[in-house]
């Protein structure tokens, strides 16, 4: 037994608000792993992710959920994917390593990042006054993801759900990007 | 007062009365007033003084172009001066004040700069503030600021907030006017995403201030209806109290919305937004501007633009006076002698400048024909006007119309010229509009109703088109096409008083033929010399009169003479709104450590790196300053043991099976062979061969490498190592991820540090010398199991550790260290200690690395290999940069009880101290506990020949110099045994 133990403080851990219908909530023991393509041996890490969670990864810019729903995998780009599920102990990385058989290059992100939840029906008009990206319903769907910069922050975006997104950004900078979306929130509502 | 000039009618609330006060008198206005048309209904006529001269000026238009009528709304620190009453939108408890007099506004002690006004001419402070020169300073400035200006500031914090958003659409249709209206209803059925904007609180436009029909209604309830059916349809948004300011790249608007403006307070919401809209097209439907007639003494209280006259008494119900008198030199004028006496107003004359029929039947009005207004009596309301033929008609409001000008404003944003149009005798819009942009209606030149309805629907149906809509087939909506004839007249020549052309800076038309006779012709010089078109209207009613008196003098075409270029924004945007929610701790966003909250509560002093707040020093009860803190955070490292929140160097995970190869290519010095398990020190060049970045890379595996940057460089360096993967090495296996706030890394260094690690790192590993030598790294766990990584790196050169734990774990493990490090002494240590200890090594940070210094340079040279390609190896041979003798060396003073000065430069003994005799310079400098001295780094030639020497060090910036001994960089352990140790 160690005579020391190491206490988990997720810069985020608790945030749970509402601000009239809207919700903002960091969704507890997020953790994110990703995954690097190796050049030339793509298509045996795709069949291994369609083996490992009974989905195909999409495109770039999408999202797909893991046939039992529990794991969310999001296309960065050509050679680069996240995996998003929910996991309490450091061990993220070995745990998709394992599921994929070696096949990708895989990298725990759970600390590099910060997650935020926005849901309601006006959780658009909150992200209007912070996100440069064109959200509309028809230009921004379901699944759909993208990267982009607000209040300086980098951000990954995905609509989870009709009126849900959830957002990442830089952990180190928890607190300010906490403060824009519910700057964002308070303003709105 | 009660409001004697309300007459039937209008768009307002009679039901909802409005108490407000001017200059502490209290009046009553009804909901759906402005401030000036309430103030209009109150007889109030005299509303403040001109900028210069101090002359009492009323309200002369009805919209945003309004050059006089300028108030300070609300009070104390919610106080804003320099509003336009025309656009300040009416509500309950409404404060507003008169500014620039001193003294009451009737009794204003600056009006006697009125009676200096022949001193006073344009061009007046460049003459006459040139001497004596020692005046300027203490005597000229002070006492031209206290009179400049116009309202004045509180001087407090702004208590209002704001905020700022992004929109999106196909089609942006500015202008909510009979055009615009138009055009939004068209694009709207064909199913694009339409944003209308207007900047009035009740859109409509002209529509609300006319008596015309369209499709058989009146206008106002025509726009009703139409903006219902706009609200209806969920791909349109419409934005009103919302102000296109300016036209920007690739189809980038700038929008200001005015929130709470008309509220009594903002309940803690935002005051305003600043928008960007990112539309695919947009047409602008900005309508058009009345333009004033120049005479002499045009500038009185009750001298009104013609179509404003009409706006306040069909839209308001307010009638600016009982006795109006119209001047005219076009058919539009006319409608408003028409609209008055409809309304029971006595309309006493028009006064048309042309020699042709009534335009239509005005009761009770005489018509005088070819005549002119050339002077105008009443100090501080109008009384009467005198004719070109000497008569005198008393009035106490004149309706003055010059013709219409196309706001073209956003189409010039981009440069755009506008083109004359004879015909209207106006500008029109160029061929060159911004990008997606079309023009509609008015703004264009269509300046009758029935033109503008279907010029509005063809615009926006072509511009949809073009995004492959299709149009809907509904016809446009039917209004007849007013007269509109006008005949140019832009000043009466027969005045012999000053003649105003610009009322907000008080420029005459004799100024402008001032401004001819001294040279300053050209329209922009036109407009430094004279002022015109300055300030919060920009010249809206005043250019082209100018512009046109200018033609006058020099002979030329009004389009001769040309135009200057209207800039964004089309109307003032406060500086609030642009800071938006920027303001205080919030400028921009902040990155803390994962220790910061340990370190906030252990005495830790922050200092800013970049977003970073970092810990610079750790104070302990009896410290009395930071170098207390410094000296024993620096002495206890180098004797016991000190721990360093070092987080904020950049971490980059770098994969795959060409890994090794590629960093190879990147750093300077070899990292193909680089064994599993080991970390190497790397320099990375520019292609220039300068160096730009250095750090550590780790093998943790056989295609995993585990890469540090400077803090500063962190984004800077991922950057161009995807650069380099992508476009310079595609068809390598590489790939990069940032984990730069993954985990929470600490030094640990000291001569106990290994002692402090054996009670933190679980017993499997082997942390001896020869089990963890000196540059070697493993993945570990710690307290019980917890994944880390075990770096044996030093920047201080003490027997180091560097340990990496998952971020969340950060704040634990910086208390868990210091609890077991107690028995060995360990104590944290901030940045201060932590560059005190690196100058004491001779190690080098961005002070050194500064973007101009070569690996030469800094005694690195034998790192940059010539046996491979890397980035930079090339062009770092060129004879210059390998014929550069500038070493880093370290340096000393003789006098040990100096402190030496970082940018000193340093003198050959015996040498006169100037460029030329320039041998170096001061980079770095501390003071060192460790030897009881100040210590410095710096680059001198031949450095490494030169030991021993004595140089000066000169600091003219300072007026210091002293005598330093040339010595090694390395103060402390030159050998490096401790870190070996």
């Amino acid at each position: 037994m160690a005579d020391y133990t190491l206490t988990a403080t997720p810069p985020l851990a608790g945030v749970d608000r509402s601000f009239g219908d809207l919700s903002l909530k960091a969704p507890a023991d997020l953790a994110l792993v990703s995954i690097a393509l190796p050049l030339g041996a793509e298509d045996k890490v795709l069949k291994a992710i369609k083996t490992a969670y009974g989905a195909e990864l999409p495109d770039a810019g999408k999202s797909v959920l893991s046939k039992d729903g529990t794991v969310r995998l999001v296309r960065l780009g050509a050679d680069q994917a996240m995996v998003i599920f929910t996991h309490a102990t450091p061990d993220a990385e070995p745990t998709v390593q394992a599921k994929l058989k070696g096949t990708a290059y895989t990298t725990d992100q759970t600390d590099v990042w910060v997650g935020l939840e926005l849901s309601g029906p006006t959780s658009r008009d909150a992200l209007h006054r912070i996100c440069p990206l064109d959200i509309h319903p028809d230009a921004f769907a379901v699944n759909d993801s993208a990267r982009t910069v607000m209040e300086h922050l980098g951000t990954l975006l995905i609509r989870t759900g009709d009126d849900t997104y959830l957002l990442l950004s830089a952990s180190s900078s928890a607190k300010s990007f906490l403060h824009a979306m519910e700057t964002s929130a308070q303003n709105i509502s | 007062m009660s409001q004697i000039n309300r007459v039937k009618g209008g768009l307002i609330d009679r039901s909802t009365p409005m108490n407000f006060t001017f200059n502490g008198k209290s009046m009553q206005g009804f909901a759906g007033d402005t401030l000036a048309s309430a103030l209009l209904a109150n007889g109030q006529r005299l509303v403040g003084r001109s900028f210069k001269y101090h002359r009492p000026r009323g309200i002369f238009s009805a919209g945003s172009e309004e050059p006089n009528a300028l108030v300070q709304l609300r009070s104390g620190a919610h106080q804003e001066p320099n509003t336009r009453a025309t656009v300040a939108e009416l509500f309950d408890g409404l404060t507003a004040t008169s500014q620039n007099h001193r003294g009451s506004l009737e009794f204003d002690l600056m009006a006697l700069t009125d009676y200096a006004s022949p001193f006073l001419s344009a061009g007046f402070y460049y003459k006459t503030f040139m001497w004596p020169k020692a005046l300027w300073e203490k005597f000229y400035e002070p006492v031209i600021r206290s009179s400049a200006g116009l309202g004045r500031l509180s001087m407090d914090e702004d208590p209002d907030i704001y905020d700022k958003g992004f929109l999106h659409c196909d089609l942006l249709v500015i202008g909510a006017g009979p055009s615009g209206i138009s055009a939004a209803l068209a694009a709207g059925r064909s199913g694009a995403r339409v944003i209308l904007a207007d900047e009035d609180f009740a859109p409509g436009g002209r529509l609300n201030a006319e008596t015309l029909e369209v499709d058989g209604m009146s206008g106002a309830d025509w726009a009703t209806q139409a903006l219902a059916e706009l609200a209806a349809m969920d791909n349109v948004q419409i934005m009103t109290r919302t102000t296109i300011y300016g036209s920007y790249d690739h189809g980038v608007y700038g929008a200001l919305e005015r929130c709470t403006d008309h509220l009594a307070s903002s309940n803690g919401k935002p005051r305003q937004i600043l928008w960007r809209i990112y539309s695919k097209r947009a047409v602008l439907a900005a309508g058009s501007t009345e333009r004033p007639i120049a005479f002499g003494n045009n500038d009185r209280p009750g001298v009104m633009l013609a179509g404003a006259v009409r706006t306040y008494v069909n839209r308001f119900g307010a009638t600016p006076g009982q006795q109006v008198a119209v001047f005219t030199n076009n058919d539009d004028g006319w409608r408003t002698a028409a609209d008055l006496a409809a309304k029971g107003v006595n309309v006493t004359a028009i006064i048309d400048s042309r020699d042709k029929p009534a335009v239509c039947d005005v009761p009770g009005a005489r018509h005088i024909r070819n005549a002119a207004v050339r002077d105008t009596a009443g100090r501080k309301g109008l009384k009467s006007v005198t004719l070109t033929d000497d008569q005198i008609i008393d009035c106490d409001c004149l309706a003055v119309s010059g013709g219409w000008n196309p706001n073209v404003h956003l189409t010039c944003h981009q440069r755009g010229r506008p083109e004359w149009r004879d015909d209207i005798s106006a500008f029109v819009p160029g061929g060159t509009l911004p990008v997606g942009m079309a023009v509609a209606g008015a703004a264009n030149g269509a300046l009758t109703l029935g033109a503008a309805l279907a010029e509005g629907r063809a615009i926006a149906n072509q511009q949809i088109k073009d995004l492959g809509f299709t149009a809907s087939r509904k016809a446009a909506p039917k209004a007849e096409d007013e007269a509109f004839e006008c005949s140019p007249m832009w000043h009466v020549g027969e005045s012999i008083k000053r003649a105003w052309l610009d009322l907000q800076n008080d420029v005459t038309v004799k100024d402008v033929k001032l401004s001819h006779r001294e040279g300053f012709r050209s329209v922009e010089l036109l407009k430094r010399y004279t002022t015109l078109g300055m300030a919060t209207d920009q010249g809206k009613t005043a250019n082209i009169p100018a512009l046109a008196v200018m033609a006058e003098c020099t002979g030329k075409t009004i389009p001769e003479t040309g135009t200057t270029i209207f800039r964004p924004p089309y109307t003032p945007v406060p500086l609030g709104a642009l800071g938006g929610r920027a303001r205080g701790h919030d400028f921009r966003p902040t990155r803390l450590t994962p220790s910061h909250e340990w370190a906030k509560a252990n005495g830790a002093s922050f200092v800013t790196v970049g977003n970073w707040m970092r810990a610079e020093w750790y104070t302990r009860p009896g410290e009395k300053g930071w170098r207390d803190s410094v000296d024993r955070e620096a002495l206890n490292t180098r004797t016991n043991v000190g721990i360093c929140d070092v987080t904020t160097l950049g971490k980059i995970d770098v994969q795959g099976k060409d890994a090794a190869e590629f960093l190879n290519k990147v750093y300077s010095n070899a990292f193909a062979k680089l064994a599993v398990g080991k970390v190497r020190y790397g320099l990375m060049l520019r292609e220039d061969g300068i160096c730009y970045d250095d750090g550590t890379t780790a093998r943790m595996s056989e295609n995993h490498f585990v890469m540090t940057t400077t803090t500063a460089n962190a984004v800077l360096v991922f950057r161009r190592l995807e650069f380099a993967r992508q476009c310079l090495w595609p068809n390598m296996d590489v790939h990069l991820i940032s984990t730069t706030d993954g985990w929470a890394q600490f030094a640990v260094a000291g001569p106990k540090s290994r002692d402090l690690l054996r009670k933190i790192v679980d017993e499997d590993t082997d942390l001896s010398n020869e089990g963890f030598p000196f540059m070697g790294c493993a993945e570990v766990t710690v307290c019980g199991g917890t994944p880390a990584r075990l770096f044996r790196i030093s920047f201080s050169g003490e027997l180091a550790f560097e340990i990496a734990v998952p971020a969340r774990f950060g704040n634990s493990m910086m208390e868990v260290l210091n609890k077991a490090g107690e028995e060995f002494g360990a104590a944290p240590y901030g940045t201060e200690a932590l560059g005190v200890m690196r100058i004491e090594k001779g190690h080098v940070t961005a002070n050194e690395l500064n973007g101009q210094t070569t690996a030469q340079n800094i005694g690195l040279g034998m790192m940059v290999s010539q046996k491979k390609e890397c980035i930079g190896n090339v062009l770092s041979q060129r004879p210059e940069m390998v014929g550069d003798d500038l070493r880093l060396m370290g340096f000393r003073p003789v006098d040990h009880s100096l402190d030496v000065i970082a940018g000193s430069h340093f003198i050959t003994k015996g040498d006169e101290a100037n460029m030329a005799n320039d041998q170096g310079w001061m980079t770095s400098t501390a003071w060192s506990p460790n030897l009881g001295h100040s210590i410095g780094l710096g680059f001198i030639k031949r450095g490494n020949e030169r030991i021993g020497e004595v140089v000066r060090a000169v600091s003219p910036v300072h007026g210091k110099e002293m005598e330093v001994e040339i010595v090694s960089a390395h103060f402390i352990d030159p050998e490096g045994e401790r870190l070996r140790g």
